[in-house]
């Protein structure tokens, strides 16, 4: 445990810190051949200046035995109460080593965002490892982010995520997450669990009330996430 | 970045150690044995021989692990260390007859505590 929290202070601070909003998801670095699925993320931020919502759907396919690609339609609404697609992106997740195998289990993230309407771009690239502990396993996200475009001044911005999970039973594992980035730090409970059908096909879902520990006013997030696997 | 990148390599191909090696054979979805004893707090090396001509797909939340099992193949599963007890595992898609279970057992001892 020492040796992992040494390695993440090492990796973290050697990293400037991103701005914004970053809970959505913490990534597994998991991948099955054959894999197909879709997914809806839902996520309500509520401070004092008001409400944000967004909303993503996603399909996936495995294009190996160790690569997955995602497409996103991001929907958002802002403090005016205007709901629309805010964006649109693309996801290749690869398994970089056998689980259980090594100290640790990793894999690497890259993703391109563009937002709808307006020449801003996102290109992302995320490590993410995931160490078990008997029935508990920590999971941790870290993610390098260029934005850039004729709309936007170009820079880079990091994120961290990380999730501590307890199997306790298939449909019922609590967690708690964690959330960085420059103008946000949050944490808070999750809960996770799975429901399997015939054959490959299972029902994933992930809730957690995520709150912000690093401001003066309130700044609360509930993120929901459903993922048919088939 | 090229600095994370540097250490996260060393970590991945680092960590390479014999573990102790299970075979299972999956043969007319059967896990033959379909009950193993390896010792409590150890990494095990399973390797099941998929011998049927469709493919399967390992499942275990107890051992948290999912792995599909190509026909003709030999899958590597690496899990534990386990804490003594019995873990259940099943194939998703024969889930009545390929079934199997791992018996973690501490050292010392011939029997689950």
């Amino acid at each position: 445990m020492r040796k992992l929290l040494a390695l993440l202070t090492l990796m973290y601070s050697s990293l400037s810190m991103a701005d914004g909003i970053v809970v959505d998801k913490v990534y597994h670095p998991y991948i099955l051949p054959n894999e197909r699925k879709l997914e809806w993320r839902f996520m309500s931020r509520q401070s004092d200046n008001g409400n944000l919502l967004g909303q993503r759907l996603a399909y996936g396919q495995a294009l190996g035995e160790n690569l997955i690609m995602e497409g996103y339609l991001a929907f958002e609404r802002d403090t005016s109460d205007d709901f629309g697609l805010a964006a649109y992106e693309v996801e290749v997740r690869w398994q970089l080593s056998e689980q259980g195998k090594n100290w640790a289990d990793w894999g690497v993230l890259f993703e391109v965002e563009k937002q709808h309407q307006t020449e801003v771009w996102e290109a992302n690239v995320g490590l993410l490892m995931e160490k078990e502990f008997y029935r508990s396993s920590l999971t941790v996200n870290l993610f390098t982010v260029y934005e850039f475009g004729s709309q936007i001044r170009d820079e880079f911005e990091t994120e961290l995520r990380a999730q501590y999970r307890y199997r306790l039973h298939p449909a019922f594992q609590p967690a708690i997450e964690l959330y960085t980035g420059e103008d946000f730090i949050g944490i808070g409970p999750g809960l996770m669990g799975v429901h399997r059908y015939e054959g490959q096909k299972q029902l994933k879902y992930e809730i957690a009330f995520i709150s912000g520990i690093n401001g003066d006013t309130k700044d609360h997030t509930l993120r929901f996430a459903l993922e048919w696997e088939f | 970045m090229i600095k994370m990148l540097g250490v996260v390599l060393l970590l991945v191909s680092s960590g390479v150690f014999a573990a102790p090696e299970v075979v299972i054979t999956l043969k007319d979805h059967l896990f033959i044995p379909s009950k193993i004893q390896v010792p409590a707090d150890k990494k095990i090396k399973l390797v099941i021989i998929n011998q049927d001509p469709t493919p399967e797909e390992f499942d275990s939340f107890d051992l948290n692990r999912e792995k599909v099992l190509f026909p003709g193949r030999r899958s590597i599963i690496y899990i534990g260390p386990l804490k003594p007890g019995e873990y259940h595992f099943f194939g998703e898609f024969n889930p009545n007859s390929a079934q199997g279970s791992v018996i973690a057992v501490a050292e010392g001892n011939d029997h689950v505590d």
